[in-house]
This record gives C-alpha cells, sequence and structure tokens, in this order.
C-alpha cells in the first residue's frame, strides 16, 4: 500500500531506488511510479544522486574475454581472418623480422628454392616461431616444425588452414601431427601470394566439423615473398 | 567542464547512438563504462564470476534496448547503472557477501547531526558524495550496504547485529538526511 503521506511517500521512493523493497512490494512501487509522475520525478533524482556514490569505486580491469563473449552475443564480433587481414602491417612485419633472424640462424635453405616463406608464430608472441612454411618454385609446400610442440590432448587435432581472400574464407590445408613437418602438393595448395594467411588451430580428432576453424589459433603468420 | 561531467555527456552521446544500431559507439561505451560497472557488479554480488554474467547480461540489454533510453529523463550513466543493479538485486543469488569488507566512505570523519550544512553548488553526483560524507557514520553505513552490496534491511540487521527496527530507523532517518542535504 502506498502511504498517502508525502513524507512517507518519498521516504519510501528512497529506499526503492536504493534496493531495499523487493518482490510485490518492488512491483507495488513500481506500478505507483509508473502512474504518478511527481514520484517517477522523484525516483529519477535519486537514482542520478546515487551514480555519484558508484563513482567513489575504483575501476575494475576489465578481463579481455569479457568483450568477446559480449560481441559474440550481440552479433558484433569480427571473423578473427577480417580482424588479422586489418593488421597486415604489423603480420608482415613481424614475419620480415623474423625471416632474417631465422635465415642467419638456420643458413642458406635446401633446394629446391623456395619463392615464399612464413614464420608460423603463437598470437601475441612474436619472437617465437613455432613452425617454417617454405613455397618451393613448383608450388609444394613444406611444414616444418621450428621448435618441440607442446603435447595436445588425445582428443584433439591440430589443423592447417590458409586464407587467401576474406570472400573465399579460410580453406582447410589437412591435419597436422605435432613435431612431424609434411609436404602438400601444389595442386593442393593452390596459388600463394605475399601475404597469405596460414595458421594452425586445434580442433575436435578429426578435424573442423565445419568449412571454417572452431578452436583457438595455435601459430600463424604471413606469407613473405623471397 | 571537468573531466566527469564530459565522460557523463560522452555516455549519453554513445547510447543515443547505439539506439542507432551504431556498434562502435556500443564497444566505446563498454570501455568508458563497464571497468566502474563491473568493480560495482563484483561489489554486489560478492562474486567475480557471477559479476562478470551480470555485467556481459546488462550490456546485452543496454545495446537491444538503448532506442527505449530518454535523456529527458536523466544520464545514461544513472539508466546502464539501474539497469546493473536492478538485474543483481533480483537475481537473489549473492553467493558471498564482503561484510567486513570496507566501503567507500567508511573512513569518512563523522561530523555530527548537520547534514544540512552541505554545499549544493557541485552537481547532482559530487552532491551526493558530499551528502553522504556528512552523514553520522551509524545512518551512512547501512545505507551503504544497501547501494554497494544490494542488502535488504534483514541483511543488514543481520550483519550489523543490530535489532531490525533499529536499522530501519537509522535508515530512514539517514535518507531523510540525504533528501534534505540534496534539497530533493
Amino acid at each position: 500500500m502506498i502511504p498517502d503521506d508525502k513524507e512517507e511517500q518519498h521516504l519510501l521512493i528512497a529506499e526503492y531506488v536504493l534496493g531495499l523493497h523487493r518482490g510485490e512490494r518492488a512491483e507495488e512501487i513500481e506500478r505507483w511510479l509508473a502512474t504518478d509522475s511527481e514520484a517517477a520525478r522523484l525516483a529519477v533524482h535519486w537514482r542520478e544522486h546515487w551514480v555519484g556514490a558508484a563513482e567513489l569505486l575504483e575501476p575494475a580491469r576489465l578481463p579481455p574475454r569479457l568483450w568477446r563473449r559480449l560481441a559474440r552475443e550481440t552479433g558484433l564480433a569480427v571473423p578473427w581472418w577480417r580482424g588479422l587481414w586489418q593488421s597486415t602491417p604489423t603480420w608482415r612485419f613481424a614475419s620480415a623480422a623474423l625471416l632474417v633472424a631465422l635465415v642467419l640462424a638456420v643458413g642458406p635453405l635446401r633446394q629446391p628454392a623456395p619463392v615464399y616463406t612464413v614464420v608460423l608464430q603463437a598470437p601475441g608472441e612474436a619472437a617465437q616461431p613455432g613452425w617454417r612454411i617454405t613455397v618451393a618454385d613448383n608450388g609444394d609446400l613444406r611444414l616444418t616444425p621450428l621448435t618441440q610442440q607442446a603435447e595436445y590432448r588425445a582428443d584433439r587435432s591440430v589443423q592447417f588452414w590458409t586464407l587467401e581472400n576474406n570472400a573465399a574464407g579460410p580453406r582447410s590445408l589437412g591435419l597436422v601431427e605435432p613435431d612431424r613437418g609434411l609436404v602438400i602438393p601444389a595442386e593442393q595448395v593452390g596459388g600463394v601470394e605475399s601475404g597469405q594467411l596460414f595458421e594452425l588451430t586445434l580442433e575436435p580428432p578429426g578435424g573442423s566439423p565445419e568449412s571454417r576453424p572452431t578452436g583457438p589459433v595455435l601459430f600463424i603468420g604471413r606469407a613473405v615473398a623471397l | 567542464m571537468d573531466e566527469s561531467n564530459h565522460e557523463l555527456e560522452q555516455a549519453t552521446v554513445l547510447l543515443l547512438a547505439c539506439a542507432r544500431g551504431d556498434g562502435t559507439a556500443f564497444q566505446r561505451l563498454y570501455r568508458l563504462e563497464a571497468p566502474r560497472m563491473l568493480a560495482l557488479a563484483r561489489r554486489l554480488c560478492g562474486d567475480p564470476g557471477l559479476a562478470e554474467d551480470a555485467l556481459q547480461d546488462t550490456f546485452v540489454q543496454i545495446w537491444r534496448n538503448a532506442g527505449r533510453f530518454q535523456s529527458g529523463k536523466g544520464s545514461a550513466r544513472a539508466w546502464m547503472y539501474a539497469l546493473l543493479r536492478y538485474r543483481l538485486i533480483n537475481q537473489h543469488r549473492r553467493v558471498k557477501r564482503h561484510d567486513a569488507e570496507a566501503l567507500p566512505g567508511d573512513d569518512w570523519p563523522d561530523p555530527g547531526p548537520t547534514p544540512e550544512q552541505c554545499s549544493l553548488e557541485a552537481d547532482q553526483r559530487q552532491a551526493m558524495q558530499e551528502c553522504l560524507r556528512v552523514l553520522q557514520t551509524d545512518r551512512r553505513r547501512p545505507i551503504l550496504m544497501a547501494f554497494y552490496h544490494g542488502l535488504t534491511y534483514e541483511q543488514i540487521a543481520d550483519t550489523l547485529a543490530v535489532p531490525l527496527g533499529t536499522i530501519k530507523s537509522r535508515v530512514r532517518t539517514g535518507l531523510k538526511g540525504l533528501q534534505e542535504c540534496l534539497r530533493l
């Protein structure tokens, strides 16, 4: 029941905005506020004032996953390949720098002479190359592990992907055994261009159930022309 | 215009842009408001995971209902905080109380019964901070427990080990003092 006394009404509104009334009592007050413009105006003022108390709190650090979850739920998420595609300068610079370091470290590359190379790195760890890709002048692609790879769960597969352009989306180049390189013939690889994206992702056993990656990116890099 | 007021206006502008389906404005609004909202959510529910869930749900609600916000009825920030508090208070899922946790304002000096003396030159939010500051401790603390922790009269009485009637009386006297100080 809403009191008739104005002073009591004011206190009731203050209590309501503070959250001291719950359930049916709160619903009754909400119905009253919906029909009494003066009461509603007072509630708005109280609500505005309480922002001042909230501003006394030290802002929290937002975990990055929170925005990713929110972006997915609101449909504002950008597909990973589009986001990476837009950061070309960073990736090209990182790949080129690592390429120079690798050439100095491992010496001249063996025959057949590669025309493209890619250094695959763990996301966010540009100083730690994990795999190297070389594409020979005949178009064959060789994937070679550079370091001992982490042990992945037996119920997961590592899948190799490339992205030639955003419109076509990513294309699978098959499954990869950790610590074991592989060679993919030119006809399966297709044409390789400078800046083309390659990556390894962790997928369900047997590979992604869809025509695109569904698991986390393990290693990623872009093709650099030699 | 100070930085706080600038942010307040910025939030309103961004929320109005969200109502037009501007995703970039939504992301900027999130970056602007979410850090303090997460801090408030953590206080209210006492569990970091639930606080993140509540914040996410609130921002989904903000995105989907931005068109219902009316700038003539207060600031975007007040509207957004109200959505968050309403969600958390009505969840009844508080898993852990921070009973002994210090609240903002705990260390303010007790000025005695003169809450009306505060200046109202400042804007509404600063006015509330000033009015809380000059409120007597035994009235301020249960009010802040309700605001920051979402506690009911019964929970506050239980936490402070004070009879329910006494707590109700202190809260209502404190709210009346705030009302007079804020000139509502």
